[in-house]
């Protein structure tokens, strides 16, 4: 038996020890401990160090607002965890935990050295010594606070746990299974409505768990919470524990991560560790409760210092007694519960310190029964005490006097502010919050979403306002519903409620300018620290913020926001919600990045098409490159070849004899019925009505700006039949923007636009044997009447087909497209027939370099948005009978037709060296800088003729054919003549052939 | 139907490929809906998500003007459409070969889709489809019973349709 554990008592199993270590010493705790209360249970309170003045810390809490025992755990390799909350992280066997942010080791702590220099870290201390010199930033002052500062080690091996996701839709979603949650949960459970009820902890129950002799209904707490579980889950309830809401998104949709693993001794196989659940809830009730403020006071940081609320719960859920002579000093009445429940176990409550002049009789009463002395109209001081609070020092208080201290000795302090609803949830709505002066706190508001708060999180105080408040809002989620339900009345027997006053920093009589009240513990945030921030201008609370980094900190200011309003306010003289409160953000707790991630890792990170040739090409040892959401083979490397010299390969024999390339990511859609050939012509620059069926023409598409969107070659397959085609990237957008048009701007058209991009797969063959090469294996087209830019439907090796002859190579070239599941056998059965004229598989760099070559643009990468037909020196694509046409309005306002535009030439080097695509053109070199810069490169490759061949965009640059330009690189600056952008074969003789 | 099954052991959800169907996209405006599905011997549901089957045949709403057509292979419902162009002017495009479609079954197939799925697919009811998604791909999604599914999807989004599926199925198993 632990030193601390009284023996029987608490929700732990005391049948059931479990070990663990904590910076490599074993201890033993139960099941059902949290490593927190393991450590209390064996006299351990020092479980870290602070942040920026590495003080000694112990649990302040007992819940998931913890802001100072941050521990690392770990369960194996890549499976380490920093900043874990030990009042969070239940124990399992073997279990390995480190405390953090100390060396050489916890009890003696070099950094510690900040905490005697704390006068030079106040507040804004970083922004003003660190700023000369300027160039000592980079490379001294940043590494050095780095170094020293930071929460906790990084991961640096990748995570092997699995993380799930889950989406759920659900009626009520219950958040909180406290008194009013379980309360609410029974009312929207009692019509049939679909009832979800989650709580963060590991069970539910919420404080009835540390109040046990409080009586519901006639039982005893804990038996009633057991009955009423029992009554949800035979209702269908769905319950979820270690489930923590972390945010609260627009129109009822709550973020929920369940841990699954992380307190299972021998997780199951392939057990995710945690789920993600998006959560989409009609109506949403939230039952958070309330968290309990510390006071501010100088050494209220201490190990052994802790929330009273939190000593009654290590005493009734997990049977630890914080101390053998606690000292208490409050501001509300809960914390005498607290003493009374210690005393009655054996502990010697020392003093309970109250704030307060009159204190309510009934307390008094029970105070003088247990022998403990109430030290009401006192302030507290200090406190003393190296790695463990020792004794604290009281001082009564008259009106503004502060008279002689006494130190009173005690093993804990027990401290309470009174308590703050948790609004985090409610906030994440964008519900306002009202001040409410009585309370002194901030309390929901005017609601943005279909849900209710009730109990602790409202304000209200003890279990029978609590529970009725939460039946109510129960009902009112049904009636939300349009759904009704009886409304439940409950008896409480040994309530405790209470009330409390609210309290800037405890008055004291020594120099407040050197108190270390916290009011941060996890960002070392003083009182003091705050009254800085004001007196030098910060005016507003999230200036006050940012400058101190109050409540910046991992646990949000769950514990630091409204103490440091307060101060805040009345350094400001002015009443709190004039100051106002920071926001709150999601998510309510710290969350794992695996959580977030879900399944979007390795092979399933981000999703990748791939074409049904895409086997083929990886068993051929293609590289491949991302093109919009497909992989692409980029080149098809020989033994011993870099990508340079695939890709030459890969283009001369596509010259020479034949390539083969998979084009199945094209876009393609069909546009189809009477008005098809309107719509083409209003979309497309190009006239379509002459174009006869089983032809082709080259299309362009411009937005309404004038500006090219996309292109692509388009069939005619009958009169009523056009099948287009777009660029990879493009399919989507093009689909969009037609149907946009054709159902905002034409309906009364009677066309039909079907996305057949993944009907099809597209293969290409280019080269002088091309013709040759697929004659033998084409049934049903007339070769006499199939000249360049042809379309039949037809068979390709016995498959069923559409046949393009056309060419993006300047070769004479044929796209095949057939039914995508054969489009492996078409391939297949082409490079078998393909085998006597060395077809070669080319990659889409080899497609990029061929197409430069002959002056081909590719929309996105020699077009950037503001390039227009004229421009691109397409002006032969443009119908210029046609009446109108998507964007023709455009091309002739005044800045469109003005000289000095921005066009597309070819660009030679003079030197024979490669460009760099993106690189700047000027016209003089020698100009000062900035110069002014004339253009870009927009493609540059080595080509098929011995030297490499750009393409660029330059102002003018149609009126400077065979002048010379200049590309400032960082090695030099290159020369380069500005040519027409078709390189080879300019009068397509190859294409006649 | 089924040509490829892939069962793990005990596994409360099963994944199987189905062979490939006639699947048709059939555009036609409402004032010749009927009239065209009198020609295809379909009468064309109006409601979108709701389906109607005649001689095979199924049509399921996925628009004021939009149905997607499924048949066994080999059916001639081309013909029929050609027929009645003139007084019903429309598209008819074969898309058998966009999409692949997945049979998930099981007593977890809810959970199954969601987790990739933000519809309330348990409030769909029996006999119902809807175009939907899972993780980012855009899929069709068919209830053919309580626990019994079809999932269209897009081919070249299938290995990542997939690879999801069997993660999933993983995690179901483990019982967690």
């Amino acid at each position: 038996m632990s030193r601390y554990r009284i023996s029987g008592k608490g929700r732990v199993d005391h049948s059931a020890p479990v070990s663990f270590t904590f910076d490599g010493k074993t201890y033993r705790g139960l099941r059902g401990d949290t490593v927190a209360s393991a450590l209390l249970a064996n006299g351990v309170h020092l479980m870290g160090r602070s942040f920026k003045y590495h003080r000694p810390r112990g649990a302040v809490s007992a819940g998931s607002e913890e802001p100072n025992a941050l521990i690392g755990t770990s369960r194996g390799k890549g499976q380490f965890e920093p900043n874990t909350r030990a009042t969070v992280q239940e124990l399992r066997d073997g279990l390995v935990t480190e405390s953090q942010n100390k060396w050489p080791h916890l009890s003696f702590d070099i950094g510690a050295v900040n905490d005697r220099a704390y006068m030079l870290f106040s507040a804004g201390f970083y922004y003003k010594t660190f700023m000369w010199p300027k160039s000592f930033w980079d490379k001294i002052y940043e590494p050095v606070i780095r170094g020293a500062a930071g929460l906790g080690k990084s991961p640096t091996e990748v995570d092997p746990d699995r993380y799930a996701s889950r989406y759920l839709h659900t009626d009520v979603l219950v958040i909180g299974a406290g008194a009013a949650g379980i309360a609410a949960a029974l009312s929207a459970a009692q019509s049939g409505a679909d009832v979800t009820l989650v709580d963060e902890n590991a069970e539910m129950g919420g404080s009835l768990l540390s109040d046990p002799a409080v009586q519901i209904d006639g039982k005893p707490a804990w038996d009633w919470v057991e009955a009423q579980l029992a009554r949800l889950r035979a209702a269908g309830v769905r319950l979820m524990t270690r489930t923590t809401a972390i945010g609260y998104y627009h129109q009822n949709m709550v973020g929920l991560c369940q841990r699954l693993t992380d307190h299972l001794d021998n997780p199951p196989a392939n057990a995710p560790r945690e789920r993600m659940w998006r959560v989409r809830a009609e109506q949403v009730v939230l039952a958070q409760g309330a968290l309990e403020k510390p006071l501010v006071f100088d050494g209220n940081d201490r190990p052994g210092v802790m929330l009273a609320g939190a000593a009654q719960t290590y005493l009734h859920k997990y049977g630890v007694k914080v101390g053998d002579t606690p000292a208490v000093v409050t501001s509300h009445d809960s914390a005498y519960f607290a003493a009374f429940d210690l005393a009655d176990s054996g502990a010697r409550v020392a003093a309970i310190i109250d704030t307060r002049d009159a204190v309510r009789p009934d307390l008094l009463e029970g105070a003088r029964k247990r022998g403990i002395q109430v030290l009401s109209g006192h302030t507290v001081t200090t406190t003393k005490g190296r790695l463990r609070v020792k004794s604290v020092r009281a001082n009564p208080v008259r009106g503004t006097h502060v008279g002689a201290g006494r130190d009173i000795a005690c093993d804990c302090l027990l401290m309470s502010g009174g308590w703050t609803p948790s609004l985090h949830l409610f906030s994440h709505t964008k519900g306002s919050l009202g001040w409410d002066a009585g309370s002194n706190t901030f309390l929901p508001d005017r609601k943005t979403e279909a849900c209710e708060i009730a109990g602790a999180g409202r304000g209200l105080w003890g279990y029978e306002a609590v529970l009725a408040d939460g039946a109510a809002a129960g009902l009112r989620a049904l009636e939300g519903l349009n759904r009704a339900g009886h409304s439940a009345a409950f008896t409480v027997a040994n309530d405790r409620p209470g009330t409390g006053v609210t309290h800037t920093e405890l008055p004291t009589d020594g120099n407040p300018g050197k108190a270390k009240a916290f009011i941060d513990f996890q960002n070392d945030v003083t009182a003091k620290d705050i009254r800085l921030a004001v007196r030098e201008g910060m005016r507003s609370i999230e200036h006050v913020k940012r400058y101190t980094t109050n409540g910046m900190a991992t646990d949000q200011g769950k514990m630091s926001n409204i103490n440091g309003l307060m101060i805040a306010a009345d350094a400001l003289g002015k009443q709190p919600p004039q100051v106002g409160l920071t926001t709150f953000r999601p998510p309510y707790t710290p969350t794992s990045f695996g959580a977030f991630c879900g399944y979007l890792r390795g092979d399933t990170f981000q999703l990748t098409r791939k074409t049904p040739i895409d086997p083929w090409a990886e068993a051929n040892g293609a590289v491949f490159e991302p093109v919009a959401q497909w992989r692409r083979a980029w080149y098809f490397p020989k033994a011993g070849e870099d990508m340079h010299a695939a890709v030459l390969r890969e283009c001369k024999a596509t010259r020479a004899s034949l390539g083969i390339f998979d084009a199945s990511t094209l876009g393609k859609i069909e546009v189809a019925g009477p008005d098809a050939v309107e719509f083409m012509n209003r979309m497309y620059t190009n006239p379509w009505t002459k174009l006869q069926p089983g032809r082709c023409r080259y299309g362009l598409l411009l937005g309404e700006d004038g500006f090219i969107r996309d292109d692509g070659v388009i069939g005619r397959l009958s009169p009523d039949l056009f099948h287009v085609t777009t660029t990879t990237g493009g399919a989507a957008r093009v689909l969009t923007m037609m149907e946009d048009y054709l159902q905002t701007e034409w309906p009364d058209l009677d066309v039909w636009l079907t996305s057949t991009t993944e009907q099809w797969a597209t293969v290409a063959l280019n080269g002088p044997n091309a013709l040759k090469m697929l004659k033998p294996l084409v049934e049903g087209v007339d070769w006499d009447d199939f000249p360049h830019m042809s379309c039949a439907e037809c068979t390709v090796a016995g498959l069923p087909a559409r046949l393009f002859r056309l060419s993006f190579t300047g070769e004479v070239g044929f796209e095949v497209n057939v039914p995508a599941r054969h489009g492996l056998t078409l391939w297949t059965a082409l490079m078998e027939a393909g085998k006597p004229y060395d077809i070669c598989p080319y990659g889409t760099e080899t497609m990029h370099v061929l197409r430069a070559e002959k002056g081909y643009i590719i929309v996105g990468q020699d077009t950037d948005g503001t390039v227009t037909p004229q421009d691109a020196g397409l002006d032969w694509a443009i119908g210029k009978a046609k009446k109108d046409f998507v964007g023709k309005r455009s091309l002739s306002r005044p800045d469109i037709v003005a000289k000095g535009r921005k066009q597309l030439v070819g660009l030679l080097t003079e030197d024979g060296s490669l460009l760099q695509e993106g690189a700047q053109i000027v016209l003089d070199p020698n100009q000062p800088k900035p110069m002014k810069m004339v253009g870009h490169v927009t493609s540059s490759y080595q080509s098929t003729m011995g030297h490499p061949i750009a393409m660029a965009v330059i102002e003018g640059g149609f009126d400077k054919m065979g002048e010379t330009v200049f590309i400032p690189m960082p090695d030099g600056v290159r020369k380069a003549r500005i040519t027409s952008t078709v390189f080879y074969d300019p009068d397509n003789a190859r294409l006649k052939a | 139907m089924t040509n490829q099954k892939h069962q793990f052991d005990a596994s409360p959800v099963v994944v199987e490929d189905l062979a490939p169907a006639l699947r048709l996209s059939l555009r036609v405006k409402p004032a010749h809906r009927e009239t065209l599905g009198r020609a295809l011997g379909l009468d064309l549901p109006t409601r979108v998500g709701s389906r109607a089957a005649a001689n095979g045949a199924e049509a399921l709403c996925l628009g004021p003007d939009e149905w997607l057509i499924v048949a066994p292979e080999g059916t001639d419902l081309a013909s029929p459409a050609r027929a009645a162009y003139a007084d019903a002017p429309h598209s008819l495009v074969d898309i058998s070969d966009r999409e692949i479609t997945l049979r998930l079954s099981g007593p977890a197939v809810l959970d199954l889709l969601a987790a990739c799925c933000p519809r309330n697919i348990a409030a769909m009811p029996v006999g119902a489809a809807a175009r939907t998604v899972f993780d980012s791909a855009t899929v069709i999604l068919w209830r053919d019973g309580p626990t019994d599914f079809r999932m269209d999807v897009w081919r070249s989004f299938a290995p990542h349709v997939r690879s999801l599926l069997t993660q999933v199925r993983t995690e179901i198993a483990a019982g967690l």
